[in-house]
């Protein structure tokens, strides 16, 4: 017996690659950690989620929503840090793999 | 001494008497003409009977009238009348006989006719025992209202029943002539001339008797129940037409020609008797509004019901409401219906707020101010708050689900799209600001909403239910979307973004850009590698919680999902799909040795069969280990490829793949077999038979859709299972189903069925 498949419509969830690589995680998953809304929410300022509104990794490998990240950078009090370590803020270049 | 002047006294008035009546006539000649002319006038009046077969006594008018003449120059004629008067009251047994004669066989046989007679035999009586019209009409009406009292005295109680029956056939004497009963025994002197009416003896018989005075009331009542007949029997459920210029017609083709003869028999211009009829008439006017009116609201609720069919019927309701002031009657006896055939367990939701719509706008056109309407409304309101699906219902009812397209699409068509309307605080400033209408309760607000919908969200304080509920019902719709065409979804977003705001709307936006962004990223995936998947990609967290579940997807389709999602992640470097195996469907065929089967299943099912493809013979319980599922959820999935004849049972929970299609040796389902042999030889009658045949399953189907409203095709053949010797499959069952539908028995949207209403 063979198995044809002529067409699969099928439902999916995408998430961002954050590197927490845990398949059964079907919770609330990671939140940003300067606005608190999950990485696959958006950011206060914006409507939609996704590419309208992208992560940014930090070197010190901390992630957060863009949009808030360069609100805090853009803040006097923040020195340029990283909210997370204090240490400088370095953007990441996009691990591919 | 006293004694003689007592004598002297008597001598004094016997001489005056005695030269009263002699007149200074010689000897005693005087008082001898008085004596005669005394007998004379005593004999001609005296009231005779009637039966008395001898002839009367002809008189000379002449003599007669001299000897009033006499009588009265010797002021005897209250004498006289006296006289007369107590020779009636003696005669009167005659009357009495008469009238008891005539009233036993009246009530032996129940007809008016014998009233008739009665009738007209009084008016004998009456005219035979009446003095002469010389005499004065004192005396003439002193003799009417003698007779008149001695009359009703003698009515035995049944009189004012057979009365009534008379008077009530008389409205049949009015476009027709007279039965000969009605008509006076022997021909009338005065007959008018011309087209006069014939029942106009009757009448004017009756006034002679004084009837039409003293049973006024009597004659007002048989006329108010003619009405009352007629417009029962000609306006109840007739609503889709106006009854009430019907009606008024009716009433001065039939009613007034009648009201004429009691009411207005002398006038002698048609001017005259418009103003006779005048009171009597707006009297009757009134009395047809307020039964016109009182059927009505009896029959409100069935109105409403066909509201905007009965339209008709509520301009009438609306009419005869500004003339008769119903309105707290209307409310209790609609919050009554409401309350009995509405608010409660049995009834629908869906009918609930169907009955409250059409109630709102039936009444807004009874009572634009919205009185009535607030009154009658606020249990209904308060019962659908209690109800656990008001909300789902009310925002199904939004987008449009019901049947016939009704809902927003059509609402829109007429009234134009407007944002919810919030209570607002009184506008002093506003010149045209009006009190509240006078039957208004304490928490009645005239600008209130108005439009069906901002009232139907009202209900509930908050509109985020509805939001919530609307984001379940989108997300349903949108992934049951295999093709791409969610363009209704998305115009139903639009309307109601004007209704509930952008910003509440917002979550849906995002869903309706995941499926615009699913299709683009699959386009482009598909470019780089033509794949048969092509999945909706979801934003979680802004799409109502799904079904999860952890069963991977065996051989292929692991394969293919892997393959797609590496595509996606090439495609999106910085993100990865997470798959939700149990949603979507997929289309397979299947190749066996001897047939290709074809079928649109869910994922389980297709990872069932693919778990076929190892292995010829599964136990249901090894595939719910080997897949992590539930082992009724595996069963399931099993027996639907049973029923396609894929797999067989072979044992207790042992399946086996049918390489090879069994049509001998299929000994369970002998009525399929001889379905498929006799398909080669006739195709028709097969047809035919199949269908008397599921007509036996029609019942079944017919039930679990009115106990559960719409279902899918899979549930419904799932549930058929149960049933006895079922044995088709949910192919057979789909055909059956169509035509069904075609003989509009039942309706299909988004694979769900349900009853035709």
């Amino acid at each position: 017996m063979k198995v044809h498949i002529k067409k699969w419509h099928a439902i999916a969830q995408w998430r961002w690659d954050t590197g927490n690589n845990d398949p059964d995680d079907d919770g609330e998953g990671d939140v940003c950690g300067i606005c608190r809304v999950p990485f696959e929410g958006c950011c206060p300022t914006c409507k939609m989620p996704g590419d309208d509104c992208p992560l940014i990794w930090g070197e010190c490998t901390h992630v957060f929503h863009m949009h808030c990240l360069l609100q805090w950078i853009g803040t006097a009090s923040s020195k340029q840090q990283c909210p997370m370590d204090r240490r400088p803020w370095v953007t990441a270049e996009r691990k591919v793999d | 001494m006293a004694a003689n002047v007592l004598a002297k006294q008597v001598q004094n008035k016997w001489n005056n008497s005695f030269a009263r009546l002699n007149r200074a006539e010689p000897g005693i000649t005087g008082l001898l003409a008085f004596s005669e002319a005394w007998r004379i006038a005593t004999d001609f009046l005296y009231p005779r009977d009637l039966n008395d077969p001898t002839p009367r006594k002809e008189y000379s008018m002449q003599e007669v009238r001299a000897s009033f003449e006499f009588l009265s120059r010797a002021k005897m004629l209250p004498l006289l009348m006296e006289n007369f008067l107590e020779d009636m009251r003696k005669q009167q047994h005659l009357i009495e006989r008469d009238i008891n004669e005539y009233m036993a066989e009246w009530e032996a046989a129940d007809t008016p006719d014998f009233m008739a007679r009665l009738i007209y035999r009084l008016e004998k009586w009456y005219k035979e025992w009446s003095p002469i019209p010389e005499l004065g009409s004192i005396l003439l009406s002193a003799y009417t209202l003698a007779f008149q009292t001695h009359l009703y005295s003698s009515f035995p109680p049944s009189f004012s029943r057979g009365f009534k029956q008379l008077i009530a056939s008389s409205f049949s004497f009015v476009n027709a002539p007279c039965p000969p009963w009605a008509l006076p025994p022997e021909p009338h002197p005065s007959l008018p001339p011309g087209p006069a009416r014939q029942d106009v003896f009757l009448w004017s018989a009756c006034e002679s008797l004084g009837l039409l005075d003293r049973y006024e009331s009597l004659i007002a009542s048989v006329c108010y129940e003619y009405i009352e007949a007629h417009v029962m029997e000609t306006c109840a459920k007739r609503w889709h037409e106006s009854m009430l210029t019907c009606l008024r017609g009716w009433m001065t083709d039939r009613v007034v020609p009648w009201m004429v003869m009691p009411y207005a028999r002398g006038a002698r211009s048609a001017d005259e008797a418009r103003q006779m009829l005048q009171g009597v008439g707006s009297r009757f006017d009134y009395h047809m509004c307020k039964t016109l009116c009182d059927l009505r609201l009896q029959e409100l609720f069935d109105i409403i019901i066909e509201y905007p069919d009965s339209m008709p019927a509520l301009q009438d309701l609306k009419e005869c409401l500004s003339r008769v002031d119903q309105r707290n009657e209307l409310v209790k006896s609609l919050r009554r219906a409401n309350r009995k055939r509405l608010l409660h367990p049995g009834a629908d939701t869906n009918s609930i707020i169907d009955q409250y719509k059409n109630t709102m706008n039936a009444l807004r056109f009874l009572d634009p101010p919205g009185v009535l309407l607030y009154k009658v409304a606020d249990p209904i309101r308060r019962y659908l708050r209690e109800r656990p699906d008001t909300i789902r219902s009310i925002v199904t009812y939004l987008v449009g689900d019901g049947e016939g397209g009704e809902g927003l699409g059509n609402e829109n068509e007429n009234e134009p799209i407007q944002p919810l309307q919030q209570r607002q605080a009184d506008d002093y400033n506003d010149p045209n600001w009006e009190p509240e209408p006078i039957d208004a309760g304490p928490d009645f607000r005239t600008n209130k909403p108005t439009d069906v919908i901002s009232t139907l969200v009202s209900i509930y304080d908050s509109k985020d239910l509805f939001v919530k509920e609307l984001q379940v019902l989108l997300a349903q719709r949108l992934l049951a979307v295999t093709d791409g065409n969610y363009e209704k979804e998305r115009r139903n977003i639009e309307i109601l973004k004007v209704r509930f705001g952008e910003a509440a709307l917002q979550v849906c936006e995002v869903m309706l850009r995941d499926m615009t962004d699913s299709r683009r990223i699959d386009q482009h995936i598909q470019a780089q590698k033509q794949m048969p998947l092509h999945p909706t990609i979801v934003s979680r967290h802004f799409w109502p919680p799904l079904q999860t579940s952890m069963f991977n997807m065996p051989g292929q389709f692991k394969e293919i999902q892997e393959a797609y999602a590496k595509e996606f992640h090439l495609f999106k470097p910085d993100k990865k799909l997470h798959w939700l195996p149990h949603l979507g469907t997929i289309s397979l065929d299947i190749e066996l040795q001897d047939r290709t089967v074809s079928a649109e299943v869910p994922p389980l099912e297709a990872a069932i069969i693919e778990h076929f493809s190892t292995k010829d013979t599964w136990d249901v319980a090894d595939l719910a280990t080997e897949m992590k599922i539930e082992r009724a959820a595996a069963l399931k999935a099993v027996l639907t490829w049973v029923d396609l004849g894929v797999l067989k049972e072979e044992d207790t929970g042992l399946y086996k793949l049918l390489e090879v299609a069994e049509e001998a040796s299929s000994s369970s389902n002998p009525v399929a077999r001889q379905a498929a042999m006799e398909d080669t030889s006739s195709v028709l009658t097969v047809q035919q038979q199949e269908q008397e045949q599921m007509k036996v399953y029609w019942k079944f189907i017919e039930g679990m859709l009115t106990n559960l409203g719409s279902l899918s095709l899979a549930r419904i053949q799932s549930m058929l299972k149960l049933a006895p010797g079922y044995d088709r499959t949910i192919e057979q069952l789909a055909d059956f189903m169509e035509a069904a539908r075609r003989e509009g028995h039942v309706t299909v949207r988004d694979g769900v069925w349900r009853l035709q209403q």
